[in-house]
């Protein structure tokens, strides 16, 4: 059934669809939608879960990390300072591998402080052991949600997902969402049934004190977990094509890539754009492809050493910058090329929620076609910025 | 360089022995470093805590190995540690304890230094903290440091966080030991177990490391498991009920942080199990009929 719908509303329906046994909510724009739907549809009688009203967003995150080790299946939402403010929890959800899903709408986090798109947000916590997507838009939002619970809930993963939606740009802009029929949804997602969970009938411990005879051993299967979801996300991805008609392409996504002389790699939002600026150059005879980073947790490293092997240049974009030159996309892929000598150059465009034109992407693309023809470039290049020169 | 590990619990101020120690040092012209290793920090755990005195800067950040000297400040920890393991050629051993040298069990024969410093501190200080008094029987034993040096260096560190007198009566305290500790050597017999732990790898460790009741060759694991983990050597002193005086009020049984008074409901008495008593003495302190008395458990 196509609906005309926000992000946002799309992303709510999504965690309806997947029967989530509790909702911790705390607000924050652009996020207030999802948890709103999903009071609605509570309220309404149409979703059979526990909604909690939190004080905060650690809260929200104590609450889910609680329930989700109770046994239960667990959805919440945020955004910028929210997620923020999570930040101890989230690095204690991850190593106690309980299977919660967040979805966070990007947005910048202060100071300044704004509402827009920047991904400074969820970047600050990539290290936090927590799987990370980047949609492109709203039906992408929404089968992302399905799919991070069997992502998270798969017991060769069992850790965090967080589905990541630009705000504003997706959270707040209405499209048309084929939104799955929940017959089809169920025998998609089972139950969720962990192993291990507290139960007062068998007695147990989860997320106890370690001295450091156990720690080492613990954040190594913690990294083997966030290993082997690189596989489970392509297994799911198929899976997820067979059943529901749509291929996202697992980890990356690529476009136009198979005969591209120079590739331009995106996130989000911005890769929705690329795809019609990719068609527009290649009218005019540039062999030009586009990959979209997907997952930056698990970090694509063969996918993309794989799809841009033939190029004679990388362009990265990125909507945030880590404070020691490039962004993190950028930074993570030249260490996943390395070894690799095509020239990379970083494209800092959309920062604050800056909206990413069609001349922008033209612009990264032709410094970057530059760059793959042996000239002198900047390594960073900061579009549309005041007093810098690209 | 002469590397110094203190084995003292929770208490007993292993740590600020180490330290006092590496100032005596410095203000004999050396340098030195002192640094500790906790478990989780309880009053009454074994605790680690490591010296490193040298003519030149150290470097080194590790833990401490193969000591020159090792400090026990509490010998009910031979039951259950190797003080000794690492132990240099020729190194000796700086133990409170009662007992004479001769009489005391390292599994090896070294030279041993034996003062009853917790006697000292209980009559000096008032309270079972023995770590001045262990560092007066350090200085006579190893001859590393003069006791002037050490009484400085303890008025400096105990001056500065707890006054004058506290620091004149630690310093006392250093004095009386050092007079009264006892050089020989210590027996040889006893072979002590290695103690089992439970390390699994990272792939045999449940995931998250959540865990529940289990039992492997290093014993049980899980929710329950501590009831291996007897705690009665940590305790300097354990509580003893007057049934006479008790009003059966049960603030006692309220007030034990780790659960060891139980309630025996058919002859309405109260039992301690002090197999897990720490000996913290909370319950003699909320007793409002001071029908708990703490007395000696042991050393």
């Amino acid at each position: 059934m196509k609906k005309v719908i926000t992000g946002d509303h799309a992303v709510a329906l999504g965690a309806k669809l997947c029967r989530v046994d509790v909702v911790p909510a705390y607000p924050i724009t652009p996020q207030t939608l999802i948890i709103e739907h999903i009071a609605d549809f509570v309220n309404d009688g149409e979703m059979d879960a526990k909604f909690l009203t939190m004080e905060s967003e650690h809260s929200v995150m104590s609450a889910a990390a609680a329930a989700s080790a109770a046994g239960a299946r667990v959805f919440t939402a945020t955004s910028s300072q929210g997620l923020a403010f999570m930040y101890e929890m989230l690095y204690a959800t991850a190593p106690m591998r309980l299977p919660i899903v967040m979805a966070n709408a990007n947005r910048t986090l202060a100071a300044p402080p704004g509402i827009w798109c920047e991904y400074n947000d969820s970047m600050g916590v990539r290290d936090s052991g927590w799987l990370q997507v980047y949609v492109e838009d709203n039906q992408e939002a929404l089968d992302m949600v399905i799919q991070s619970f069997r992502i998270a809930e798969d017991k060769r993963v069992l850790l965090p997902v967080m589905p990541c939606l630009d705000g504003f740009v997706l959270t707040h802009t209405v499209e048309p969402v084929d939104v799955p029929q929940q017959e089809d949804v169920d025998s998609f997602l089972s139950p969720y049934a962990p192993d291990i969970m507290l139960d007062p009938a068998r007695p147990t411990m989860i997320g106890i004190f370690m001295p450091a005879e156990y720690i080492m051993e613990l954040r190594r299967q913690t990294m083997g977990a966030v290993e082997s979801a690189k596989k489970v996300i392509g297994e799911i991805n198929d899976e997820f094509a067979k059943v529901f008609g749509r291929n996202y392409g697992g980890m990356i996504d690529t476009y136009m890539m198979e005969d591209a002389e120079v590739a331009l790699v995106t996130m989000g939002t911005v890769t929705s754009t690329s795809r019609e600026v990719v068609d527009e150059l290649r009218k005019v005879g540039k062999k030009v492809g586009l990959v979209k980073l997907r997952f930056f947790r698990p970090f694509p490293v063969d996918e993309l050493r794989k799809a841009l092997s033939g190029v004679s240049a990388v362009g990265v974009f990125d909507r945030s910058i880590s404070y020691h030159g490039g962004g993190p996309a950028f930074n993570e892929i030249q260490s996943a090329l390395y070894g690799m000598t095509m020239p990379v150059v970083n494209h800092l465009a959309g920062i604050g929620g800056r909206d990413v034109t069609r001349e922008q992407i033209i612009k990264m693309f032709e410094i970057t076609i530059k760059a793959g023809k042996g000239e002198k470039v900047n390594t960073i290049n900061w579009h549309n910025t005041r007093g810098e020169t690209v | 360089m002469f590397e110094v590990r203190f084995h003292g619990r929770g208490g007993q101020g292993a740590v600020m022995a180490a330290q006092a120690l590496a100032e005596a040092a410095v203000i004999e012209g050396n340098y030195a470093v002192a640094f500790p290793f906790f478990g989780a920090e309880r009053r009454g755990a074994p605790v680690l805590a490591f010296t490193r005195i040298d003519a030149k800067k150290i470097y080194s950040k590790t833990q401490v190995y193969s000591p020159d000297c090792v400090v026990v400040l509490d010998d009910s920890l031979l039951d259950t540690i190797d003080v000794v393991a690492g132990l240099k050629p020729g190194g000796s051993v700086v133990i409170n304890s009662r007992d004479k040298p001769e009489d005391i069990d390292l599994g090896i024969s070294v030279k041993t230094a034996a003062v009853d410093a917790t006697s000292v501190a209980l009559e000096i200080l008032k309270a079972p903290i023995t770590n001045t008094a262990i560092l007066g029987a350090f200085a006579k034993a190893t001859g590393i440091i003069k006791l002037e040096s050490l009484e400085e260096a303890i008025k400096r560190r105990f001056g500065e966080k707890l006054g004058e007198k506290v620091a004149e009566r630690n310093s006392l305290a250093a004095r009386t030991a050092y007079g009264k500790t006892v050089i020989g050597k210590s027996k040889g017999i006893k072979k002590l177990e290695p103690k089992k732990q439970w390390l699994p790898t990272y792939q045999e460790l449940p995931a998250g490391g959540s865990l529940v009741e289990g039992k492997t060759d290093a014993g049980l694991i899980g929710p329950g498991s501590f009831i291996e983990n007897k705690v009665m050597g940590w305790a300097t002193f354990r509580p003893v009920r007057d049934r006479e005086k008790c009003t059966m009020c049960l603030l006692c049984w309220f007030y034990c942080p780790e659960g060891t008074i139980v309630r025996i409901s058919d002859r309405g008495d109260l039992m301690t199990n002090y197999d897990y008593c720490k000996g913290c003495g909370v319950c003699a302190n909320e007793c409002p009929v001071d029908a708990i008395k703490m007395v000696r458990a042991r050393v």
